[in-house]
């Protein structure tokens, strides 16, 4: 602990450089707890999937629909124990800046395959029953204020679903009880949204309900089979994969965030470890008095050492903090397509341990220059 | 017995593969509570032969015994524990650490020791009230003089009591007054706490206050005086 002092009396020699490497840890650590974030976010809707759900949609692209004549051939292949449709509607609530995910959903059925859609029975009879009524998240209700009974507007995003508005009745708020379900997004009934499309009978996707995981892919298969050589082919897989490539349309998020976090990490360990050794070297008479003095060189090693790594640390800290207080569901709103995103306790102690590495490789070559340092060959360049 | 005893040292530093020879073959006896001034030319080897005695270099050839230690033979690690209880070394540039303020700087040394907290503040505020400064341990080296940052660096020599104290050109940066006030203080240290000081100086003057001086000249002792003054 005597020697704590000394060191905290180093690293306040230059403020203004003490301050920018921290500075500089501390930004490096905050986009890196971030990034770690928006990733988990974007891949925990694909973990928390169902593994007996499997999704049918257009073997082109999830962008094109398939008729309804599709429901009723899925509904009958064996294996198949429940079966339910949806369309995403794309409606823009007031302005297009206020982007929310909403599907137009047999309600029933959709309730009854989506166990994580909380609601009493009471809340899932009154939507059930209500042709224009819809069901918002309880985050989403947050964002806008919805309560139950408020009126929605929703003016028309996909030229399919005609010019007119879409008016709608708030019947529930309902609670996210998974990650497979955001609670962010707006859901109402299909038949609504189809009596008025201008092409009836159009489903974007087929959600499917298997007994058991293991027979999710001869499923599929069989679906897919179904449909091989039919003006809409279908493609078949696993909810955690239907996920993924509403994911996908960002490109490889994975590698690209993963990326900028490593260069962002690999630059600041640089630029901390050059100004560390800038401090050494002009440090070097210092080093060499203390030297003198009787300070063997494994002190000198661990005291410069030290500096580098309180300064990484208070970086460190610094960064994960305002990553925590920024980075949380309010500050990025996905609209639905990805759960909420916030930094978690997980995130943090991964950003602490990267300003731990960051400042124990950044003191490594000056602290090894300084507890080799001549003192004979120091001392005489001032002298 | 001695209390050091240099034995035909040799050293020659390398540059560009030649051997360049600073001291020859000198031999030194310096019995306990001497008070010994260096002097000669620049590139006489003084200094040399002040880091050979400090420990922190090492002869090419010969031996150096100081009290028990023959410090020539001992590894890096023990040399520096050995330095951090023998030796207090005075600087020409004083070389306070600028950060610290006097009373830190003087204690730098004592971290080093098993002391409690208490007791290095005791032992700091003696070495502070010897060298005249026990009012401005609060003060950082830009906040003094000259003579006053040399004080403290006097201070942290003795802060342990060492065997021996070594100072290179202690006075070589100072104004006659603040000088006389320093060279007024190792004698001081040497008559009344018998502390032995070997002192490197080009200045006569300042040669008059050792109780005994020696010349060397091309890395060799030309001539040995007895006291002067």
């Amino acid at each position: 602990m005597k020697f704590l002092g000394l060191v905290l009396k180093s690293a306040k020699r230059s403020k203004r450089r003490t301050f920018l490497t921290v500075m500089s840890v501390a930004i490096a650590v905050f986009l890196f707890a971030s990034l770690r974030a928006v990733l988990d976010g974007f891949n925990a809707g694909a973990e928390a999937s169902s593994s007996t759900r499997i999704v049918t949609i257009r073997s082109t692209s999830l962008i094109f629909s398939m008729p309804t004549s599709h429901g009723e051939a899925i509904r009958v292949t064996p294996g198949v124990q429940d079966m339910t449709w949806a369309n995403w509607f794309g409606g823009i609530y007031k302005d297009p800046n206020n982007f929310f995910a909403n599907f137009a959903v047999e309600p029933e059925s959709y309730l009854r395959m989506y166990p994580e859609i909380q609601l009493t029975p009471e809340e899932r009879t009154a939507f059930i029953e209500d042709r224009t009524g819809c069901i918002v998240g309880d985050g989403l209700a947050k964002r806008f204020g919805f309560k139950v009974g408020d009126k929605i507007t929703l003016q028309v995003g996909i030229p399919v679903y005609g010019t007119q508005d879409y008016d709608f009745t708030v019947r529930a708020i309902y609670r996210s009880g998974g990650a497979a379900v955001d609670n962010q997004s707006m859901m109402f009934h299909w038949k609504y949204v189809d009596e008025r499309s201008l092409v009836k009978g159009q489903v974007g996707w087929y959600v499917i309900q298997v007994s058991h995981p293991d027979q999710a892919v001869q499923v599929a298969a069989a679906i897919d089979r179904k449909f091989a050589n039919s003006p809409n082919e279908t493609k078949t897989d696993t909810e955690k994969a239907f996920q993924s490539s509403f994911v996908s349309m960002f490109g490889n998020l994975n590698l690209l965030l993963g990326s900028i976090a490593l260069a962002v990490v690999i630059t600041t360990l640089f630029v901390a470890g050059n100004t560390m050794a800038m401090s050494v070297r002009e440090r070097t008479t210092e080093i060499a008095v203390m030297r003198t003095l009787g300070f063997p060189s494994g002190m000198i090693f661990l005291l410069v050492a030290g500096e580098g790594l309180l300064m990484a640390v208070v970086g460190g800290v610094l960064g994960v903090a305002v990553a925590r207080a920024l980075i949380n569901p309010n500050f990025l709103n996905a609209g639905g397509f990805i759960p909420a995103i916030g930094v978690n306790t997980g995130n943090m102690l991964v950003g602490l341990a990267l300003s731990v590495i960051i400042g124990v490789l950044a003191g490594l070559i000056p602290a090894t220059m300084a507890s080799r340092l001549k003192i004979v060959d120091a001392l005489r360049r001032v002298a | 017995m001695a209390l050091i005893e240099l034995r035909d040292v040799t050293k020659a530093y390398k540059r560009d593969a030649i051997d360049i020879p600073v001291l020859e073959r000198v031999s030194i006896s310096v019995p306990e509570g001497d008070f010994l001034g260096l002097m000669g030319p620049s590139g006489s080897g003084k200094s040399t032969l002040l880091n050979l005695l400090a420990g922190i270099d090492r002869p090419s050839r010969g031996a150096i015994r100081i009290g028990d230690t023959e410090i020539s033979s001992l590894s890096e690690r023990a040399l520096a524990a050995w330095r951090s209880r023998h030796i207090g070394f005075i600087f020409q540039l004083y070389n306070l650490i600028p950060v610290l303020t006097a009373f830190e700087n003087v204690e730098l040394p004592l971290l080093l020791t098993n002391l409690s907290k208490k007791q290095r503040r005791d032992h700091v505020m003696t070495a502070l009230g010897i060298v005249g400064l026990s009012d401005r341990e609060k003060h950082y080296p830009r906040q003094l003089s000259g003579g006053q940052e040399q004080r403290v660096a006097i201070a942290r020599a003795i802060v342990t009591d060492p065997t021996l104290l070594l100072a290179d050109e202690p006075t070589g940066d100072l104004d006659a007054k603040s000088a006389g006030e320093v060279l007024t203080l190792l004698q001081r240290l040497n008559e009344e706490y018998k502390k032995t000081i070997v002192m490197v100086t080009h200045d006569p003057h300042a040669a008059e206050r050792a109780k005994r001086v020696l010349h060397l000249e091309k890395g060799t002792l030309v001539e040995a005086q007895q006291p002067v003054g």
